[in-house]
């Protein structure tokens, strides 16, 4: 198929849905010239979560620098820019108001036109990114139909793009997310935050059939639990505790760190990749779109490439967590594709795909 | 004996379903501006509670897990908002403003998971309920109402549980 030709455009966007305060200028939805993100992943370590002023305070007080920064380093200014696109959900309120509102007040002073932007849409675009750094080594994007699984902390959802800007959502978590799963089972083995590198250190080396987790795979529909994975760690945990004699609360227990971690890491990969793939064959898909921060686990990365019948785009991590170029890609082809959004638009903390 | 005080409830359930089934029965009595508190482990069901509570209620969203996003708002078609706070990631320095409580329970009521976590902010009149991990399917509920008006929402709801099963 020959690949569609789109007019070119420079997007300015900006990102503010939970964590992570984030700017970025992309030109033609895939070459990045700049992305910043502030994020306080250090100080959440510290709180072993995310830390209190995650919501409005932090991004009021870093969202002007990080814009500016944005566009230094992309070399521009406000009038190089031909739209301003922003995370309108879905998201804390508190936290997406702050984006909207720069957002809107830049487009009120320039004249320039502003696109609201589905965060789950931007993690699919991420896909869209050019993932070399330079315009010689172009690959090409993602074929349609593409079946795209976003997995991350807050989400896990199976989506199928039959073509630009249309979604069809398969299916998603009932419960937990998986990486949430990720972060509560590092947590009950105590082996730190963020729960997705911690398992997969801890992982490193552990028997991955030394204990039998459940895999639910939700026949018949294209949905996910954790929940369920998660509470038998925490049985066999408790289990464990038992036999080796020790109380619940003993930090300096001899629990089998490498095999719990492998065996639970194993289970969860197990049920993503067996459902995208079944879902690709399904609804026919050239391609595999992997998004959302969990795609950084080296595990999945490997089940889910090897022996694919089409090409699987799985972003660089930086484009992969929270960011602001994968908000200004997907801003770019709305923009192109007429959806321009009224000044007057609200926040979205609610915002299933189905509804754009 | 917890279970003769007026103001608490006791109850153990033996399956997700049944603990989905308890929330749905008090879920059908929650009203706008209706606050619950949450509290228990890992895996003692407070999700899977707070499934049954938002459909009870009438959410036409599906509901899950909000540790990572904070605070998850379900719909209902007269347009009332469920709101479903995980305060876990919030440790103790919170910062109350940054949340909006007020504005979460405007349009609905509001479930808060590890609300011991942020008790200094949250409302002294609430409904707690404590859940604890019995063995793998079982899980005990100790509902208790601080204040007249729970007392009444508890007394409701004990009503539709001892009038059904």
């Amino acid at each position: 198929m020959n690949e569609q030709k789109f007019p070119p455009a420079r997007i300015l966007g900006i990102e503010s849905s939970c964590d992570e305060t984030a700017a970025s200028v992309v030109d033609d939805g895939r070459m990045v010239l700049s992305n910043v993100v502030a994020s306080q992943e250090e100080i959440h370590a510290k709180y072993g979560g995310v830390f209190p002023e995650v919501a409005s305070r932090q991004h009021i007080k870093t969202v002007y620098t990080v814009v500016e920064e944005a566009l230094a380093q992309a070399h521009v200014g406000l009038d190089d820019i031909d739209a301003i696109a922003v995370t309108r959900g879905p998201g804390l309120a508190g936290s997406l108001v702050v984006g909207l509102n720069m957002a809107k007040g830049m487009a009120l002073g320039s004249g320039k036109p502003i696109v609201g932007v589905n965060h789950l849409e931007g993690h699919l675009y991420s896909a869209w990114i050019d993932p070399a750094d330079s315009i010689d080594e172009q690959e090409a994007p993602p074929e349609f139909p593409v079946l795209a699984l976003i997995v991350s902390g807050g989400h896990t959802e199976l989506i199928l793009i039959r073509d630009h800007l249309q979604y069809e959502r398969l299916g998603g978590t009932l419960d937990d997310a998986a990486g949430e799963a990720f972060d509560k089972v590092a947590r009950l083995l105590d082996i730190g935050y963020p729960g997705g590198p911690a398992v997969q250190l801890t992982a490193n080396g552990g028997d991955i059939n030394a204990f039998r987790f459940p895999r639910a795979m939700m026949k018949g529909t294209w949905d996910f639990s954790f929940s369920g994975v998660k509470t038998s760690v925490l049985t066999k945990v408790r289990e464990l505790r038992a036999e080796l004699g020790e109380s619940e609360n003993d930090e300096d227990v001899d629990l089998p760190l490498k095999d719990l971690a492998a065996s639970f890491q194993q289970a969860v990969v197990d049920v993503l990749v067996n459902k995208t793939r079944s879902a690709a064959q399904e609804f026919q898909a050239k391609e595999i779109v992997v998004a959302g921060g969990v795609s950084a686990n080296e595990l999945l990365r490997e089940k889910i490439t090897v022996g694919a019948p089409g090409r699987v785009h799985i972003p660089p991590l930086k484009y992969c967590t929270d960011n602001a170029a994968m908000i200004a890609a997907a801003g770019y082809y709305r923009f192109i594709h007429g959806h321009v959004s009224d000044l007057a638009m609200d926040a979205m903390p609610t915002w299933p795909l189905t509804e754009i | 004996m917890p279970i003769l005080e007026s103001n608490s409830y006791e109850f153990i359930s033996r399956s997700p379903e049944q603990t989905r089934r308890v929330g749905m029965r008090l879920g059908a009595e929650l009203k706008s501006g209706d606050i619950i508190c949450l509290e228990g482990d890992l895996g003692a069901g407070k999700t899977t509670l707070v499934q049954g509570l938002a459909s009870g209620w009438g959410s036409t969203d599906p509901i899950s897990s909000p540790t990572y996003v904070l605070v998850n708002q379900y719909r209902r078609i007269d347009d009332e908002r469920f709101a479903h706070l995980d305060a876990y990631r919030l440790q103790n320095a919170m910062d109350a403003d940054a949340l909006d409580l007020e504005e979460l329970i405007a349009n609905g009521p509001l479930v808060v998971e590890w609300a011991p976590r942020i008790i200094e902010v949250l409302p002294e009149e609430n409904l707690n309920i404590k859940m604890t991990w019995v063995e793998e399917e079982h899980r005990q509920m100790y509902f208790k109402a601080n204040g007249d008006y729970y007392q009444k929402l508890l007394e409701d709801f004990k009503k539709s549980m001892l009038g059904g099963s």
